[in-house]
């Protein structure tokens, strides 16, 4: 048969096509494998500028470390003439000290590297292993962190009465902490301070955290370091860690993260510390530069190095700008959801609302949320459906007859977003999103399909098509899947050739075998 | 494929024992691999199907007018007064909609389900086909034609709403066949998506099998007691010859072919039809796979259908 051999021309070309172009990518891939898949990745500079003053003028600023969920690389510094550079070990912490010895100088100095992280959440157990005797450094009470202060004593018995466990226990102090008003203080305030006043910013919730699980006999210490965002920044942050069962686990009281520390957390230093801490009497000032680098988590080197090693990905065609990186996603999503929506149908069986608005609907969920997206998209869909019902009665031309669904469809849209507007629900306005006409043409369906094979096929099909939106999004929404199509987009290739294996499948369909059951033999092996 | 996925889990193993055709198989291997799209309209579109019908003289029912344009209504009625009875049909219908049956009273009064209807009623109903109501289409045709008078044998099954069989032919030869009943849950329709049953029938002796409403198998209508497993089908011989006379008078050489049994005039054609469903294989208990090697494998086959049909090698992606 001829066609046949076409057809195997065909898939074996455009294979050998897009294996040939991969193949040259896959060397420098191989190389940059990394197994630590982070989710963010930051390029962070310091930048520090003061006046010297007589005699010795020093600068210590706590630098970052490797540690499971962070790691560093591309470090760079870079200072005006004079200054010597040392990074020492103290405790837990690493220090970068900056000395210049000449006299009322203008000086400046930047410290720059990469930060790539990745989220960490603890699931810790009701109740924990006594501590060993090691961490009882961290029960002790200091100059800022009053443990045994009547008030932290008071409090801390007050507020576990009800506890059963140890999680409740520090549930309890976490939410008593957290309920705190938070204001942007700079100034340091203790745990003591904190009760008295009734507000506090970062490091004084950490401090009264810390005392109040101290005072029950959990080890505790502050951990600080900087939320990194796409931003130029002047605050450091700080949280509490709990020793629990061999573990510190964190405990951020102003940004509600219960034991879960995020991945744009960039750890600096451990204890009651200052980020810098500089020769008293000079004129100085620093900022922080963060900027967020398009990161692909199995690769090591950074983004910036990307166009670099790959000419033929699009990770250029982002970083310079010359695509949205929303618009560049879209499209290179769009045939693999097809190819997504294909597959459902062919072999799985699935029966949905036309044959990309599984697809499209997926992507109006990335700006909605997505049960907020699912919900509404239901409804706009069984709402216009029904409400466009009385109007087939009428005996109506068809196309016509779609033009009044799309007006019901496009008011039902705005009132929503007016009445989303005025009364400030977000989610309502979110109704605009939606791929107006496709889902018009859907809802069109829908009622016909209700007049042919009645209400519960109908809403077996709706069913069956939200199901493929949820199979949609939860690709679009994967990380790797952009990432690798961003480093290959050949796969675009692929997605011909297995759309050509899919387009000659004559199997049953998954839904198929319950269909025709009664004629199959299912053995149980 | 997906088969194959399943059984290499080892969980457990599917077979098909009878050759049950999924509508990927059925689309690939038989609606496109033995008709030419250019075709389908010939089925699709009734206006069409029974002019190829009238040439060939093939029995169907009689065209008495075929109305495009609302402006030709009243003429082409009044063409049709001589007749006693007639049907009024889209050219494009959708499962059976837009079809009104009219019979003439002693007074000359036309009746719709026995009662009197008024001549701009049956204008409106025209009008409303020919504007594409029942059809999807912006616009369609309307067909006046012969009233098919149903033989006794359908209503000893069942006394209401309108059976047909439906036979498919592969080739100009007939592969399998059913009955379509309406029941008391149909509204007057027979499909079986819309609640009615369907009838296998032993092809060989012309007798039907048994009955199937689309959850369980019957040997018996539902609302009738008497058993119809083994009743013969009269005028069966007619009827296989009329379905092969039909199948080469159209280049579609897989078409499902629907059939009724007029009281005077015997096996009439109602329509043709592309895109065959597939649940006749549940009502025969039997796949259209098996269907077809047993009717091919008795005959001399050419080669190129032996290798798409008996041997999967083509398809194994």
């Amino acid at each position: 048969m001829k066609t046949y051999n076409y057809y195997q021309i065909t898939i074996i070309t455009i294979t050998l096509l897009a294996l040939i172009s991969m193949a040259f990518k896959t060397i420098p891939v191989i190389k940059y494998f990394d197994d630590f898949n982070s989710e963010k990745s930051y390029e962070i500079t310091y930048r520090y500028f003061f006046k010297t003053n007589d005699g010795k003028t020093r600068i210590r600023a706590f630098l970052p470390k490797n540690n499971t969920r962070q790691r560093i690389s591309y470090e760079a510094f870079e200072g005006t003439k004079g200054i010597t550079f040392e990074k020492k070990g103290e405790n837990n912490n690493l220090k970068g000290v900056w000395v210049s010895h000449e006299e009322n100088k203008h000086k400046n100095i930047s410290y720059q590297f990469t930060f790539e992280g990745k989220s960490k959440t603890i699931d810790i157990p009701d109740n924990f292993k006594t501590h060993k005797p090691i961490y009882s450094d961290y029960l002790k009470s200091s100059e800022h962190i009053q443990v045994n202060a009547p008030e932290i004593n008071f409090l801390a018995k007050d507020l576990v009465t009800e506890a059963k466990n140890d999680k409740q226990k520090i549930q309890a102090i976490f939410d008593y902490v957290y309920n705190i008003p938070a204001t942007p203080i700079i100034t340091l305030t203790d745990a003591v301070t904190v009760l008295q006043q009734n507000h506090a910013s970062c490091n004084g919730k950490t401090r009264l955290f810390v005392a109040l699980a101290r005072n029950l006999g959990y080890p505790a210490r502050i951990r600080g370091g900087i939320v990194l965002e796409e931003t130029n920044k002047r605050t450091s942050h700080s949280w509490a860690e709990v020793m629990i069962n061999g573990n510190w686990v964190p405990f951020d009281t102003l940004n509600n993260h219960f034991a879960h520390l995020p991945a744009n957390y960039l750890e600096l230093y451990i204890g009651d510390e200052f980020l810098i801490k500089r020769t008293a009497g000079i004129d100085f000032d620093y900022i922080y530069e963060i900027q967020r680098l398009k990161n692909i988590p199995f690769l090591k080197a950074s983004a910036d190095n990307f166009s670099k090693i790959f000419p033929l990905s699009l990770i250029g065609l982002i970083e310079k700008d010359i695509i949205a990186s929303s618009s560049l996603i879209l499209l290179l999503m769009l045939p693999i959801g097809g190819l997504l929506i294909a597959f459902l149908r062919t072999v799985i069986g699935l029966r949905t609302f036309g044959v990309f608005l599984p697809v499209l609907i997926a992507f109006s969920l990335l700006e909605t949320g997505f049960v907020t997206g699912m919900l509404l998209f239901s409804f706009l869909i069984l709402f216009v459906g029904i409400v466009s019902r009385p109007f087939n009665k009428l005996g109506l031309l068809h196309t016509p007859k779609l033009v009044i669904s799309l007006s019901l469809m496009v008011l039902v849209m705005i009132l929503g977003s007016y009445i989303g507007m005025k009364n400030n629900i977000t989610w309502l306005t979110a109704l605009t999103f939606f791929p107006t006409i496709i889902l018009t043409i859907s809802a069109e369906r829908f009622s016909t399909l209700i007049t042919e094979d009645g209400f519960e096929k109908a809403t077996s099909t709706l069913l069956q098509t939200l199901l493929a939106v949820s199979v949609s999004y939860y690709m679009i929404t994967s990380d790797w899947v952009l990432s690798i199509i961003l480093l290959f987009p050949e796969i675009i290739l692929f997605v011909i050739v297995l759309s050509m294996l899919l387009g000659r499948y004559v199997g049953l369909r998954f839904t198929e075998l319950f269909r025709f059951k009664p004629l199959l033999n299912f053995k149980i092996t | 494929m997906l088969q194959k996925i399943l059984n290499l889990f080892k969980l457990f193993k599917i077979e098909n024992p009878k050759g049950v055709i999924g509508l990927n198989k059925r689309n690939i291997e038989l609606i496109y691999a033995n008709n030419q799209r250019k075709h389908y309209q010939l089925a699709d579109d009734k206006v069409l199907t029974k002019e190829i019908l009238h040439d060939n003289n093939i029995a169907c029912a009689k065209t008495y007018a075929v109305i495009r344009r609302v402006g030709d209504i009243k003429k082409m009625w009044e063409d049709c007064q001589n007749h006693q009875a007639l049907a009024i049909k889209p050219a494009n219908g959708l499962g059976g909609g837009g079809i009104m049956i009219l019979k003439k009273d002693g007074d000359g009064n036309w009746l719709k389900s026995g009662k009197v209807i008024s001549e701009p009623q049956i204008f409106q109903h025209i009008t409303s086909i020919i504007s594409g109501i029942h059809s999807l289409h912006s616009d369609d045709s309307c067909i006046i034609e012969e009233c098919i008078i149903a033989h006794p044998f359908f209503a000893e099954i069942y006394d209401e709403g309108v059976p047909d069989f439906r036979i498919i032919m592969l080739k100009n030869k007939p592969i399998m066949a059913m009955l379509r009943m309406p029941t008391s849950i149909s509204g007057g329709k027979a499909n079986l998506h819309q609640n009615g049953v369907g009838i296998g029938v032993d092809m060989e002796t012309g007798t039907l099998t048994q009955v199937y409403d689309g959850k369980k198998y019957l040997d018996h209508h539902p609302d009738n007691p008497e058993k119809v497993f083994g009743k013969a089908i009269p005028f069966w011989k007619e009827i296989m010859e009329l379905a092969v006379v039909t199948s080469k008078a159209f280049p579609l050489n897989f078409l499902g072919i629907d059939l009724v049994i007029d009281s005077k005039k015997g096996p009439q054609i109602m329509e043709v039809n592309v895109r065959s469903g597939l649940g006749i294989q549940l009502v025969n208990k039997n796949g259209l796979g098996n269907a077809i090697s047993d009717n091919f494998l008795k005959h001399a086959i050419s080669d190129h259908f032996k290798d798409s049909l008996f041997t999967n090698k083509k398809m194994v992606n």
